[in-house]
């Protein structure tokens, strides 16, 4: 059974006739080409590696069908930089070694780019924010600084700044 | 002379992380090729059954699907195994006939028994249900024990036994030692099955064409040791065999070391199908199937003096090695380092270690990160605490009383530790935990109801394999090799051999070749990956980058330097040789007058762009490759690492409140990279040793098939982990860098559960099995407490 249905990922349209059944997260590997966004479990919700940010939320798009994001608005990792210039969370992770494989990294950074709206400060909030992604390389340490150091970078932006960096 | 930057010891950001913080990074899956097709697999689901029939009609049958194969189609093709492919070891080995899919008998809930081929992989996972097979189940082994029973039912009958290799490790007299003990600890140790399990499954793209041959990309750690046994087994020439791993992998951990059949079969189907086939394993394959590691159980027995020297070890070591259907390692290659490794940081004289590997209904163990040593270092360092606490010493003063004191070492075994410095460390991780006061603040707490605990493990890490130990053991080199080699625009690519995927070798490559040439580490681009473009070596395994890759670009950019010199000194007009230079800033600057200089980027286009302008008869170029063999059969980071708990005994559940790791890394190259080597190493320690198992039912049937029941720690279950620099630098390399990370997790499992049985001292509780589930806790503590 096929559908047409229109997703729009980081604001480029994509309107297409797809498999009913086609995961939203094929959907933006293969149909849209966009491959930043990684698969490392079969489809359990567990690993978090497909986290992408849809409607503002951050979703694995391994547990939704692309029909049901018709019509909606996503962001993945490659729609986070603006040109050259990194967003808050991705600097923040280069700056701190917030990262080895790469593998799992596009997911966590999805799943913070929404803590990081209204980000909480201690050591345990960061780690709940992050726990919906597994990371099998770094052991934590060095994403609990990239965190730590994005929001200082965030906190300290200018509005207009903020609004554009967290303005999908 | 020497250049005068200092990129080594800086903590600068990596290279690699630019692309894969955008989503740009390049991994396996990622890869499409026109008329690709993909592929998957029908696997057992009985534990040990005969196939009876296979049905392939309808699957075959359905739209999309372009083949189906079964064990019959590929019988031709002759089994896995070949000496090149087999552990050549000391002892007795056996060597399982298999194919790329199973014939007529399935051994483990996962063997590939068929393999299904379609345009796209909803397609495929459509046709992979239609594939209909009949099973007549057969008797199973589970159990090592069990195993070497007389009546055990056989996974290879023709060998009269369920043994795959058997070796007796015997140094100095180990009878007389135990009988001139004072005290003789004897325990039984159990380590369960688990290991590597990285993010990113397996997966291969297998292309042909009969002009080029085939290309394969491949998830794996040794993209030129899968090329010649892939060529071997194919029958096919060498020239026609390329392996490219992706320029990026989503971690290894050991797991993509072995050759496997999944692979062979992608190859053929290529050369079959003339089309590219392309296969991504699936978690619930992977978990069936890779990172299965450990799962051994050791009698250990310690002969010790009153003074807490130990003179002696006797260790009776059964591996469960599963179906042994993996080529390189077979199943046995890891519990035969690990034998070998047991007395690791101790320095014992008198050793008697028996190993037996046995075959079980199981997937075939897989390396995983501390390669064969998990188990027996924490047998080991259980059994030396068991021992302190015989009479009533501190746990740091028998581990610094019967540690490596003297450097270079040759163990009892004959493992060779060229440097280290164990007192040193331990005094770091002591002052880091406050130990001293720790006592107090324990007798404290137990008054007041609270179990608190100390707990360490002391060892050494592999810091590379030399040929002289790989050759033997996996007929490979151990060497380290990198060809450094000038652009025509002054910048340096160096091609390496090895595949790193995590490790930080752009960065760190880029490092060292910078100091060497007076660069920046922007000038610098490491390549690696793909055999046709790299020199041959031995991949990315066993910590060998930063002590034996990183050493062969020192070596090779080094070996440019002359040559630069004297094309600096003849575009000065000047007699000038390498040790009137320094290399510095991108320019060759003459010691004796500094004003003279000529940039290397003039140097690099002299000798490419314009040879027109070198010395006369001076070959054009600016390359070299070098080779680097360390002087000494091995090098070794030694380490200590400390765990502190408290413990809730009416749940059994506990909490590690400081994790200490003093580890020794030589020479860093970057401390950022080494600590992220050695977080990443503790935290797999704690999964394995506390949460993660591979859990087998009494079918043989897997229960943990998803990241659901398979733990693997999420950030909430990790402390945060304190890493302290103790690094003593190997003679052996050129900057006395060592490898670092390999090991990691083997500290931590002895430290954890010596850290829980210290705070459970007031209850009695001996801690002997892993993991360390609050379960095992809370019952260790029930059963303490109804003795009393």
């Amino acid at each position: 059974m096929k559908r047409s249905i229109g997703i729009t990922i980081n604001g480029e349209v994509y309107e297409e006739t797809v498999d009913q059944r086609l995961l939203l997260v094929d959907f933006i590997r293969e149909v849209a080409g966009l491959t930043g966004t990684h698969v490392g479990c079969s489809v359990e919700g567990r690993c978090g590696a497909c986290t992408v940010v849809l409607n503002g939320k951050a979703v694995k798009a391994c547990l939704l069908l692309a029909v049901q994001a018709d019509g909606a608005s996503v962001l993945t990792i490659e729609g986070l930089a603006r040109d050259d210039a990194l967003h808050p969370i991705q600097d923040g992770f280069w700056e701190k070694h917030g990262l080895q494989c790469g593998f799992c990294t596009p997911g966590l950074l999805m799943a913070l780019y929404e803590f990081l709206q209204n980000p909480k400060h201690s050591d345990e909030e960061i780690r709940t924010a992050m726990s919906g992604v597994i990371c099998r390389c770094t052991g934590y340490v060095h994403i609990v600084e990239a965190v730590k150091h994005a929001i200082a970078t965030v906190e300290a932006l200018s509005p207009q700044e903020r609004k554009e960096w967290f303005n999908e | 002379m020497a250049s005068a930057n200092a990129w080594v010891g800086q903590s600068i950001k990596r290279k690699e992380d630019r692309r894969l913080l955008v989503g740009d990074g390049q991994y396996l899956p990622d890869i499409v090729l026109p008329r690709m097709v993909v592929m998957g697999f029908v696997r057992s689901i009985y534990a040990h059954a005969k196939i009876t029939a296979i049905d392939t009609a309808q699957a075959a049958a359905l739209p999309g699907v372009r083949t189906v194969l079964t064990g019959a189609d590929v019988k031709h093709l002759g089994s896995v195994l070949s000496d090149m492919s087999t552990p050549n070891l000391p002892g007795e080995t056996k060597r399982p006939i298999f194919w790329p899919l199973s014939i007529d008998e399935v051994k483990y809930v996962g063997d590939p028994l068929a393999v299904v081929v379609a345009r796209d992989k909803y397609t495929l996972e459509d046709a992979l249900e239609l594939v209909d097979v009949e099973y007549d189940p057969l008797d199973i082994v589970l159990d090592p024990e069990h195993a070497l029973q007389p009546d055990a039912p056989r996974l290879y009958p023709d060998w009269g036994d369920n043994v795959l290799y058997h070796q007796h490790i015997p140094a100095g007299d180990p009878d007389a030692a135990f009988a001139q003990a004072d005290l003789v600890v004897k325990e039984r140790f159990r380590c369960h099955r688990t290991g590597g399990q990285p993010m990113e499954t397996r997966g291969c793209l297998a292309m042909y064409n009969p002009g080029e041959g085939l290309t394969l990309w491949l998830t794996t750690q040794r993209p030129h040791i899968k090329r010649h046994l892939l060529a071997e087994y194919l029958n096919i020439p060498h020239s026609q065999m390329r392996v490219i791993m992706p320029k990026d992998m989503g971690g290894a951990f050991g797991t993509k070391a072995p050759l496997y059949r999944e692979e062979l079969l992608a190859c053929h189907l290529a050369m079959k199908l003339r089309r590219p086939v392309k296969w991504v394993e699936n978690r619930q394959e992977s978990l069936m199937n890779v990172g299965q590691g450990r799962d051994q159980i050791h009698e250990l027995e310690l002969a010790v003096k009153k003074d807490g020297t130990i003179i002696g070890l006797r260790d009776r070591i059964l591996a469960d090695c599963g179906d042994a259907r993996t080529a390189i390692y077979v199943g046995f290659a890891m519990p035969f380092l690990g034998a070998m490794y047991l007395i690791n940081g101790y320095d014992i004289p008198n050793v008697d270690i028996d190993l037996t590997c046995v075959v079980t209904n199981k997937a075939c163990l897989t390396p995983s990160r501390a390669f064969g040593s998990f188990a027996g270092r924490f047998a080991l360092d259980r059994a030396v605490e068991l021992a302190a606490r015989a009479l009533d010493m501190d746990p740091v003063e028998i581990r610094l009383k019967n540690a490596i004191k003297t450097f270079p070492h040759v163990s009892a075994v004959g493992v060779h530790v060229d440097s280290g410095d164990f007192p040193g460390s331990f005094a770091k991780a002591c002052a880091a935990l406050d130990y001293d006061n720790f006592r107090k603040e324990q007798s404290e707490a137990w008054q007041n109801g609270r179990y608190l605990g100390v707990g360490f493990s002391m060892g050494v890490e592999i810091s590379g394999v030399p040929s002289e130990v790989l050759v033997p053991m996996e007929r490979q080199p151990g060497f380290g090799v990198a060809t450094v080699q000038f652009d025509a625009h002054g910048k340096v690519q160096v091609a390496e051999g090895d595949s790193p995927h995590g490790q930080g070798h752009e960065t760190t490559i880029a490092q060292v070749v910078a100091d060497e040439l007076g660069l920046s580490p922007e000038d610098i681009y490491v390549t690696y990956g793909d055999t046709h473009s790299g020199p041959f070596a031995a991949g990315t395994i066993g910590s060998r980058g930063a002590s034996y890759t990183l050493s062969a670009a020192v070596l090779a950019a080094r070996a440019l330097r002359p040559k630069m010199a004297n094309i600096a000194a003849h575009l000065l007009h000047i007699e000038a040789g390498e040790d009137d230079f320094v290399f510095r800033d991108g320019y060759a600057i003459l010691i004796r007058d500094e004003s003279q200089r000529v940039p290397i980027a003039k140097i690099a286009e002299v000798a490419l762009l314009s040879p027109t302008e070198l010395p006369p008869g001076m070959e054009a170029g600016l390359e070299h490759t070098s080779h680097f063999e360390a002087e000494t059969a091995g090098m070794h980071s030694c380490n200590v690492h400390a765990a502190q708990v408290e413990v809730f005994p009416e749940t059994g559940e506990y909490k590690i409140v400081r994790y200490v790791a003093v580890d020794d890394a030589g020479q860093p190259i970057n401390p950022m990279v080494v600590r992220g080597q050695i977080h990443g190493g503790v935290a797999m320690g704690i999964g394995n040793a506390c949460m993660e198992e591979f859990i087998y039912d009494e079918n043989g049937q897997q229960l943990t098939t998803t990241l659901l029941d398979y733990h693997i720690p999420s950030s909430l279950d990790l402390p945060h982990i304190e890493t302290i620099e103790h690094n003593v630098p190997s003679p052996h390399t050129p900057l006395g860098s060592k490898g670092k990370g390999e090991g990691t997790p083997g500290m931590v499992p002895a430290a954890v559960a010596n850290a829980l049985e210290d705070a459970l001292q007031p209850l009695g509780v001996k801690i002997t099995d892993l993991p360390l589930t609050p379960e095992r806790i809370w019952k260790l503590i029930q059963a303490a407490q109804s003795k009393e």
